[in-house]
């Protein structure tokens, strides 16, 4: 290729992007939205997985002992749950020590020296390795004899465990949302820049111009409506999280959010990488349709 | 070099626009298509550069069966055709230069056979002088010229024109006519469609006369009426 015909070739392009630029804002625009979106999605989305993850991880299994359990059986038990590969740690916590973790957690508010007996039996506190084994491990320890009462976050865990599902479907229906709506608004504003072009290809296919050399210009207009309408997006995104994400996760301690939960460069790219291939897909199909006919 | 053969051609709406036509060019034959509006000029034409396709019938154009060519090879065809029009179709956001340059670079032509040959065509239609200027800066002449520039640039063997002189005064007029026989005499292949008789009748060249879609007279030396030569003028 001789550099005359690429200069020949991006002067068409640098030119029919100039001349339509109310057309193209429109198309920048609606990548940009739709990429600002797209991004606080899965930013938020990774930022929920990432606290429901850390609170799945916290979860531990309390199981009370009853009050005429033999330390035989309290020791047996310990035996047992240390041989489940399910079961990460078992530790016996007696109910004198159970007593004085009480009063440390409550911070003196409930004052134990009133208290005559200790009223807390002893327990085993065990963490599991998989946050999804939390209820079939309670059911098994729930079963040993000597064991009275096994308590966990049964609500908070399933809780969790459906959120993250749910988020997930969710999150891949809004993201083939906002993708088909951003396109469609996309090879209709390039669909616009056809027909005010149509003069020219028309002669183009007169004087014998393949169709995808006619079709080229056109790609490369909806690839840089898509590549400025997502760096655009990640302008407004840094903007935003540099301003309100530190705000957020002062005014929100107990949702223990990470700084940054996601690989920002990897999210980067990710969000370019779509609003590239917006583009790209928008025009091929409506100059392909206006070609078609 | 241009060849029909029973072509028929009903458009879509049911309109019969050219009916069981037969027609052989040689090459370096210089045809004038007449007959009054919507008697098929312009259709044949649209055939030969595959704008539209026959209902029927053969067409071979340059050794290609134009009629049964693939969708993906007619720009292939059309580079061996130059196609002038009544309205000119220049764009008018490029100069003269960056028109008749447009139709090579889009073809996918090396730069410097564009730089060799455009300079070429635009002294064989006289307009190297004017080759910076836009086309509204041109007269009607002029622009035609220009269209004729850059249906020439890539050398085709036929030149197709579709009332290249309706837009014109007399002046311009001959000049086309002149700038057509030109071409011609280098050895390219001239088909004009018009109902301008006094081009027809001053160049006294082939003359192919339509009426309702078939061809009723093929005149080897004619004049734009039947049978004006001798004497008599035919109504209609």
């Amino acid at each position: 290729m001789d550099s005359g015909k690429v200069k020949f070739f991006l002067g068409e392009v640098l030119r029919n992007f100039s001349r339509n630029t109310g057309m193209q804002l429109t198309a920048i625009g609606t990548v940009a939205i739709t990429i600002v979106l797209l991004g606080l999605f899965l930013f938020v989305r990774a930022a929920l997985a990432d606290a429901g993850n850390r609170l799945l991880d916290q979860i531990e299994i309390s199981a009370y002992l009853r009050s005429d359990a033999t330390p035989a059986q309290a020791a047996a038990i310990g035996d047992f749950l240390a041989k489940d590969p399910r079961i990460a740690s078992a530790q016996f916590v007696p109910k004198k020590q159970g007593l004085a973790e009480l009063r440390t957690r409550t911070r003196g508010a409930i004052d134990t020296e009133l208290l005559t007996e200790n009223p807390l039996p002893d327990k085993f506190r065990i963490k599991v390795r998989q946050p999804e084994q939390v209820d079939s491990v309670a059911a098994t320890v729930r079963r040993l004899t000597g064991v009275d009462n096994v308590v966990y976050g049964q609500k908070i865990v399933q809780r969790l465990l459906a959120l993250g599902g749910v988020l997930r479907r969710v999150g891949i229906g809004l993201i083939l949302a906002f993708v088909g709506v951003a396109s469609i608004i996309i090879s209709n504003t390039i669909r616009l820049t056809v027909f005010a072009r149509r003069r020219e290809i028309a002669i183009m296919q007169l004087v014998g111009a393949a169709n995808t050399y006619i079709r080229l210009p056109f790609i490369c207009e909806g690839l840089l409506d898509g590549l400025i309408g997502a760096l655009v997006a990640l302008a407004l995104l840094a903007g935003a999280r540099a301003a309100l994400w530190p705000r957020l996760l002062e005014a929100l301690p107990w949702v223990q959010l990470r700084a940054m939960p996601v690989d920002a460069r990897i999210l980067a790219a990710q969000l370019l990488l779509t609003g590239v291939a917006i583009g790209v897909l928008a025009s091929w199909i409506s100059v392909g349709r206006y070609l078609r006919t | 070099m241009i060849s029909l053969r029973g072509v028929s051609l009903v458009y879509p709406n049911g309109v019969r626009a050219l009916d069981n036509v037969s027609l052989e060019i040689g090459k370096g034959d210089f045809v004038f298509l007449v007959g009054h509006s919507g008697t098929g000029k312009s259709s044949l034409l649209r055939l030969l550069y595959r704008e539209a396709n026959s209902t029927a019938g053969e067409i071979v154009v340059d050794g290609i069966r134009v009629d049964r060519l693939r969708r993906n090879r007619v720009p292939a065809l059309r580079r061996h055709l130059g196609v002038v029009f009544q309205d000119f179709k220049l764009l008018t956001d490029k100069t003269v230069w960056e028109n008749v340059a447009f139709a090579m670079q889009v073809t996918g032509a090396h730069t410097r056979d564009v730089m060799r040959q455009v300079p070429r065509v635009l002294d064989l239609v006289g307009l190297s002088h004017k080759s910076r200027m836009y086309p509204n800066e041109l007269s009607g002449g002029e622009q035609q010229r220009a269209a004729i520039a850059r249906a020439l640039v890539n050398n085709p063997k036929i030149l197709l024109c579709d009332e290249p002189t309706g837009n014109l005064d007399p002046v311009n007029t001959t000049e086309i006519t002149a700038l057509l026989q030109r071409i011609n005499l280098k050895g390219t292949t001239v088909v004009v469609a018009t109902h301008n008789q006094a081009v027809v009748d001053r160049m006294r060249r082939r003359v192919v006369r339509l009426e309702d879609g078939r061809i009723t007279t093929d005149e080897e030396r004619g004049y734009y009426y039947l049978g004006l030569g001798q004497g008599q003028v035919l109504s209609g």
